[in-house]
Formats: C-alpha cells, sequence, structure tokens
C-alpha cells in the first residue's frame, strides 16, 4: 500500500470525493432515466390532458382538431349539480381530515412513549392499510356495513336499534372508510415530528413547573405543527381525491368529483368533460391545500413567539 | 395515560376489525357473503387455487409489482446519488421535480396517461402499466434510497480510497453494505405500492388483463361476489402484515416510510 505512487492516491481520493462536481456529465447521466421517464410519462400526458379538457368535443377523422374553448370548464360552473358536487367533495374531505387527525395525534404520542413489540403490534395496526390492499379494508368495511350486517347485529345486541338500518351509501361511513385508509398516512408523518421534539426541552419545562397540558399546549403542538400541517394536506388531498370508497361503500349515492371523472373516463368515454373535471379537482386540492399551509405558518409563526 | 392507552388500543381494535372480519366470512360454507357465518367450510380457500381468471390476476401482478420495483430501485439509485452528492445548481428543484407525482391525485395522472397512451398505442399493452407504476413508484424509491445516500459515513469511502481500493471495490465493499438496507427496504415498499396498487390498472389494463386489486374491485362492484374475494383478502392481508413485521423489526419502518434522515 505504501508503494502505491502519490499521484494516483491523489486521484483515486479525488474520484471519490465528489464524483458529480468533478465530472457534471456523470451526475446528468445519473439523473437522466428518471428525468426522461417524467417528462414523457408525467409532465407531457398532464399538459395534453390540460390541452384535452380545452377541446368542446373529442378530435374525430372528420374534425381532427375542433377548436379551443373554456366551455367544458363553463359548463362545471354553471351546472349547480356539479357545483354541489364539488361542494361534496370539499366537505368530504375536511370531514375526514378533521376525523384522520383527531384520531392519528394521541396515537403517534403514545407510539413514540413506547417500544419492542408493544410498538409493533400498535403500528402494524395503524400502518395496515398502506401494506394491506385498500381493496381489502374497503371489503371489510362493507362486510361490517351490510345490511343486517356486523354493526348493526352489534346495535341491535345492545338494545340501540331495531329493524333494519341504512349505514352503507350514508355520508358519515364514507368517512370512517375514509378515515381508516388515510390514518397510517397521518400517523406516520406525526410520529416522526413528535420523535423530533427534544427531551431537554419537556424536561426543561416540567422542572419549571409546566402541568401536562400546559406542556402540550405550549411545547408538544407548536413543535409538531409542521407535520399537523403536512398530514392535513396530505389527508386531504388524498380523501378529496379518492374514488374506490365512494363507488363501493357510496355505491355512487354521494356524488364526488372523483366519481364523475371516473365515469366520464372510463364508462361514458366523454374524455374533454373528464379531463376539464380533473383539472378542476387538481386545482382545487392544490389550491386549498396551499391556503391552509400559508394560514397555519402564520398561525404558528405566532405561536412561536408566544412561546419564547 | 391510561385514558391514553385505553384510546390508543380501541383505534387498534377498529384498524384490525375490518381486516379480521374478512376470515370467518371467507369461511363460510354457503356462496353468500354473510356474517355469522352460515356453516363452516375451507372450500373457499381452496377455489382460489382453481380459479383460473384470479390466478391469473395474481400472476400478472406479481409480475407488474416486481417489474416496476425493480426498475424503480434501478434508477433512483443514481439518481439518488447524484441529488444527495451532485454540487450543482437546481439539486432542489430536481428533487421536487422527481417527487412530484405523489402530489398529483392519481385519478388525474391516470386519465392523463390513458389519453396519452391511446394516442401512443401503448393503452391496454402491459408495458404502458409498468411505465405508469414506474411513476408513481419512483418518488418513493427514491426518497427512501436518499436517506440512505445520506447516512452513509463519507469517511469510510475516502479511507477505502486513501488505502487503495478502486471505484468498483470501494463501491462492493464499502458502499454497497451500507446502503443495503435501504436498498431491500426501498424494493419491498416499492413492490407492496405496485402490487396494491388499484387505479393505474382499473384505467391502463387491457381487457381479460386485470390485475389482482382490479379483479377483486370488479367483482365487488357487480353483485354476486362469492366468498372467494374474503379469502384472497384474508391471505393478502396475512401477507401483508408479515411483510410489515419483517421490515419494521429489521430495519425500522418509521424511519424508512417518512423518508426523512
Amino acid at each position: 500500500m505504501s508503494r502505491m505512487p502519490r499521484k494516483k492516491l491523489a486521484a483515486t481520493a479525488r474520484s471519490l470525493s465528489g464524483v458529480a462536481r468533478r465530472n457534471p456529465g456523470l451526475a446528468i447521466a445519473a439523473l437522466l432515466p428518471v428525468l426522461l421517464l417524467l417528462v414523457f410519462f408525467f409532465i407531457l400526458p398532464l399538459m395534453q390532458l390540460l390541452q384535452l379538457s380545452m377541446l368542446a368535443r373529442q378530435p374525430t377523422l372528420q374534425q381532427p382538431a375542433p377548436g379551443y374553448s373554456i366551455a367544458n370548464y363553463a359548463r362545471i360552473f354553471q351546472d349547480s349539480f356539479y357545483l354541489q358536487m364539488t361542494a361534496t367533495s370539499i366537505m368530504l374531505g375536511v370531514c375526514t381530515t378533521f376525523a384522520t387527525v383527531v384520531i392519528a395525534y394521541p396515537v403517534a404520542y403514545y407510539i413514540t412513549r413506547i417500544s419492542g413489540w408493544e410498538r409493533t403490534l400498535i403500528s402494524v395496526a395503524c400502518l395496515l392499510p398502506i401494506f394491506v390492499n385498500v381493496i381489502v379494508s374497503i371489503l371489510g368495511w362493507y362486510i361490517l356495513l351490510l345490511p343486517f350486517g356486523v354493526i348493526q347485529q352489534a346495535l341491535a345486541a345492545l338494545g340501540m336499534v331495531s329493524g333494519p338500518v341504512q349505514l352503507l351509501r350514508t355520508f358519515p361511513a364514507l368517512v370512517a372508510v375514509l378515515t381508516y385508509e388515510h390514518l397510517p398516512f397521518a400517523v406516520l408523518i406525526l410520529v416522526s415530528s413528535l420523535q423530533a421534539i427534544p427531551t431537554d426541552k419537556i424536561n426543561a419545562a416540567r422542572l419549571l413547573g409546566a402541568s401536562v397540558p400546559r406542556i402540550v399546549r405550549s411545547i408538544i403542538i407548536p413543535l409538531t405543527m409542521p407535520g399537523l400541517v403536512a398530514s392535513v394536506i396530505l389527508v386531504f388531498s388524498l380523501s378529496t381525491s379518492s374514488y374506490l370508497a365512494p363507488i363501493l361503500i357510496g355505491a355512487q349515492r354521494i356524488p364526488v368529483l372523483p366519481l364523475s371523472i371516473f365515469s366520464y373516463g372510463t364508462e361514458l368515454q366523454n374524455w374533454p368533460l373528464a379531463a376539464a373535471l380533473a383539472f378542476v379537482l387538481l386545482v382545487l386540492v392544490v389550491a386549498i391545500s396551499y391556503a391552509f399551509s400559508r394560514a397555519m405558518n402564520r398561525i404558528s409563526r405566532r405561536g412561536e413567539w408566544e412561546m419564547v | 395515560m391510561l385514558g391514553l392507552r385505553i384510546f390508543v388500543y380501541l383505534v387498534v381494535a377498529l384498524m384490525l376489525l375490518p381486516i379480521l372480519i374478512t376470515f370467518p366470512v371467507a369461511l363460510n360454507a354457503m356462496p353468500r357473503i354473510s356474517f355469522p357465518p352460515a356453516g363452516l367450510s375451507p372450500r373457499w380457500f381452496l377455489s382460489i387455487l382453481s380459479d383460473q381468471v384470479l390466478l391469473g390476476s395474481i400472476v400478472r401482478s406479481f409480475w407488474l409489482a416486481l417489474a416496476a420495483a425493480i426498475v424503480a430501485v434501478a434508477i433512483s439509485l443514481p439518481c439518488a446519488f447524484a441529488i444527495q452528492r451532485g454540487k450543482f445548481r437546481g439539486r432542489e428543484f430536481l428533487e421536487m421535480l422527481i417527487t412530484s407525482p405523489r402530489m398529483i391525485p392519481q385519478i388525474v395522472l391516470v386519465l392523463a396517461l390513458l389519453v396519452y397512451f391511446e394516442s401512443l398505442g401503448l393503452a391496454e399493452k402491459f408495458v404502458g402499466l409498468v411505465l405508469a407504476h414506474l411513476v408513481i413508484t419512483i418518488p418513493f424509491a427514491f426518497r427512501t434510497l436518499l436517506v440512505s445516500v445520506a447516512t452513509m459515513d463519507r469517511r469510510l469511502e475516502w479511507s477505502s480510497a486513501v488505502l487503495g481500493a478502486n471505484a468498483l471495490q470501494t463501491f462492493l465493499r464499502i458502499m454497497a453494505p451500507q446502503i443495503k438496507t435501504g436498498l431491500i427496504a426501498s424494493f419491498i415498499f416499492t413492490f407492496i405500492l405496485s402490487f396494491n396498487n388499484v387505479t393505474l390498472a382499473l384505467f391502463l389494463s387491457g381487457i381479460g388483463q386485470r390485475t389482482l386489486p382490479v379483479e377483486m374491485f370488479t367483482r365487488m362492484n357487480v353483485a354476486g361476489m362469492t366468498p372467494v374475494i374474503p379469502a384472497i383478502s384474508f391471505v393478502l392481508a396475512l401477507v401483508g402484515v408479515m411483510l410489515f413485521v419483517i421490515l419494521d423489526r429489521t430495519i425500522g419502518v418509521y424511519r424508512y416510510l417518512v423518508g426523512r434522515e
């Protein structure tokens, strides 16, 4: 080893300390496959969809280019059916997000306080919907909610109801299933954000005589605010754009935007209208998420000042 | 703390209930979905093995997930190195671009891909489905690998170089062992994500080419579902739980799923 020429040694060290800096071509080569894939199968398709949404009708052989218009968007915003649908979608997203975060926060807090097999058990249960197919959990809920199914039998045994109860195809049932589906995402984000709280801050507060609610209010919640905001945004955008539960649990009785995108896109084949609805959904989700994170930023910054 | 504990175990019970309920329903002796089951029999579990359409969809889902996971990890790894170690401008932008497919609602993305594939002649083709799965799995594979690359100890590589190892030796003996767990985690996670995806295959798979989740969805959506669907559901749930426990006890799920250092 000592006989190795100095020059070669230095060259080898250089080649490993920042390959990309020395050779930008290599970095480009490393990035190229993913970038090409994203350009051709992510960005271009979305641009084509945007273009399609501005066509009043699909191009045919006789009329290859029907000309651009905002007819599809106008149709969506003038029709009270679609406006109602948009409102239902937002309502569904808001209810699901609220329920999910309210359940996920205490669970995530508990997970950070335990270890070993108990932690694995609780993690398995709460993260199950990520690892098990969504259809499986929807099927489970379907069985539970069926007329004369498990939930109704349990309620009847407790003497709370008699006769058939309508559970499937109701808004609360849909919120419950969507909450179930999206709880893991909130738990994951909140666990990592709660774990990042330095324990000496909590110890210091305890030493200074702060009560548990005070510690939660003044330290834990402000410090996990970014995680809370992130999980709210993620759960909101996922639940607003989900359509499997609305099809299988809501049985299409609760009209939401993704449902009509699905039916216009697959069954009815009215792609321009489906495309316009898709962009309405996309803009809605992005705009609400952005507005929420801006608002929370302002509030939580004030919270930090109070804390200091 | 006791109140919290009761609440958490209540949530745990509610999370497990919908999955566990598929088991007694699948044991039904009658061809209908009911609880309590009308007579016990393992016939629906056995009928998975004789249901050619279902078996075909399982095989198709397996190959799809395998192809997507292998390619996603293989092309995301160099990306993760370039973004983590490169010193060029626009790294934050590229990182955002690569992870952006997970910000777009999948139903929007799949509609775009359906229209795009129709014009390219890729619709209802297996390769189109693989490409679509790559778009949605790469953000996760990339984030997971980025964590691994970021936590590598650079000093070991420098020592290796100083001691005269060439780049290949350094990669195989020093770098590969350090990112091994990250690679495995990212592969398993990508595989699960792709295997479980319903949306993409629902729009993009051809007639008679359904993947397992789409086949299950279709049988649930049209009336007359037999308990073979709860049976396959329970089997899938068992496999999912096993994979989860293995991942959590060996690698730590939180670290890799959240994708943060």
